[in-house]
């Protein structure tokens, strides 16, 4: 067995977990330790997904992960996603189709996407994708023009 | 200062004699902590440990001659990616896709929602119609229960405070069940109703079962028995759904009215009943 202090990865750097106490939670972590504040505190309950972020490339909900239960894996959060092809042309749709108003549910849906996106299995239908998402909860635009960033996200990476 | 200590055992023994060294009511058990730490951030409960049981080898689930293991600590989302899932047990694969949204379900267990018994639990319905049986492991030995002897009221189970669940075990596949439920919200809601049905081809009986009203989900047998052969008709369908409306689980609580409960309960029997028979579906 190796000696490595555990710890877990953001955004591609190492973050050492000796000195975040066992009952902190992932949300916290990021945005208070990190002052990776793009990651957003919603209801802090998992039923809005601002806190969203990816896991091993797979959305995950922050606020009901300790950070400690993460050890080991890379935690990749909307500050790095322009490096991600993926994650770069999700960004560029909801931009485009100008897909918020207050913007804070924005990260969440965003990595979300990415998530969903990024999978190695065949193209995922818009609907599908929809439903997926529906975790994700938005309380300005409605759907509309997220829906409509989803598909043009969608048919670029096709 | 961190409100309890978290420790994750590397083995079961571990976990156990942790269990076993507590005293009652200050150790708190983590699987996925959806619900877990809801409740610790309410302050419902005030741990001064936690045990994760991440390190554990449970995370994983296997299809047994005729039937399927799952582990405790599996995430739903992963047996959810198991494609024999849908075709198997088609019932458990609708009622996973029904639990909270797929970021929730990376982290949500099956042992978890059974250990936590909540009364609108998607999953148990669909377990108790596969007839379930749930591993208990103590410091002192395993035992299996079957869910339905396990449950015990709402949020209140069999378990010890010194057991953990190992794993979940249905003992046949059912290729020809299905899983229908009403809420408000598709993604991330509770549901009001749940019903689950199941042609056990071993017993060559169906399972009807219950679930969304409070304590606890339950099976109903008297629908179950009214659908007779595998092939029910229009007429053993209409005095299933009859019965399945006029089942004593049916209440009021703060999500729907008996009602209302009782309306959807025959509606959706008839329905999943009905999906067990569709075209293309393999023969019982």
């Amino acid at each position: 067995m190796s000696a490595a202090p555990p710890s877990i990865g953001v955004n591609g750097r190492p973050v050492a977990l000796e000195e975040v106490p066992g009952d902190e939670r992932l949300l916290d972590t990021l945005r208070w330790r990190l002052g990776l504040r793009g990651t957003k505190e919603g209801c802090r309950t998992g039923e809005c997904g601002a806190c969203t972020v990816l896991v091993n490339g797979e959305g995950r909900l922050s606020c009901l992960a300790l950070a400690h239960e993460l050890e080991g894996t890379e935690v990749t959060t909307v500050e790095a996603l322009h490096q991600d092809p993926v994650g770069r042309a999700v960004q560029e749709a909801f931009a485009e189709e100008a897909a918020l108003q207050c913007g804070y549910c924005t990260p969440g849906f965003v990595v979300a996407l990415t998530g969903l996106l990024r999978g190695d299995g065949p193209p995922r239908p818009t609907p599908e994708l929809l439903a997926a998402l529906g975790g994700n909860l938005c309380r300005c635009t409605g759907y509309a023009s997220i829906a409509r960033a989803v598909e043009r996200a969608r048919t670029r990476l096709r | 200062m961190a409100a309890y200590v978290l420790v994750a055992p590397a083995s079961e023994s571990e976990a156990l004699a942790e269990l076993a060294a507590a005293p009652e009511g200050t150790i708190a058990v983590l699987a996925g902590g959806s619900d877990l730490l809801l409740d610790l951030e309410e302050g419902l409960r005030a741990p001064r440990r936690v045990v994760s049981l991440r390190r554990l080898p449970w995370r994983r689930h296997r299809w047994l001659s005729g039937g399927l293991e799952i582990g405790s600590t599996e995430p739903l989302a992963d047996l959810e990616a198991d494609p024999e899932l849908a075709a198997r047990c088609p019932a458990l694969a609708q009622a996973i896709a029904a639990v909270g949204s797929p970021a929730l379900r990376r982290q949500a267990t099956v042992g978890g929602n059974l250990g936590r018994a909540a009364p609108a639990s998607d999953l148990i319905p669909v377990l108790l119609a596969l007839d379930a049986e749930v591993e208990l492991v103590s410091g002192s030995g395993t035992r299996s229960l079957g869910l339905d002897r396990f449950l015990r009221a709402s949020r209140v189970t069999a378990l010890a405070p010194t057991e953990l669940i190992r794993s979940v075990r249905c003992p046949e596949v059912r290729t020809r069940s299905a899983y229908l439920w009403q809420r408000v919200r598709p993604s991330n809601d509770i549901s009001q109703i749940g019903v689950a049905v199941a042609w056990s081809p071993g017993e060559r009986r169906w399972r009807v079962s219950l679930g969304g009203s409070p304590p606890r989900p339950v099976l109903a047998e008297d629908a179950a028995a009214e659908l007779a052969g595998p092939n029910p008709g229009e007429t053993e369908l209409a005095r299933a759904s009859e019965r399945l409306a006029a089942h004593p689980a049916l209440v009021t609580d703060r999500r729907a009215s008996d009602e209302h409960r009782r309306r959807l309960a025959g509606t959706l029997l008839d329905r999943a009943v009905r999906a067990t028979m569709a075209p293309g579906r393999p023969a019982p």
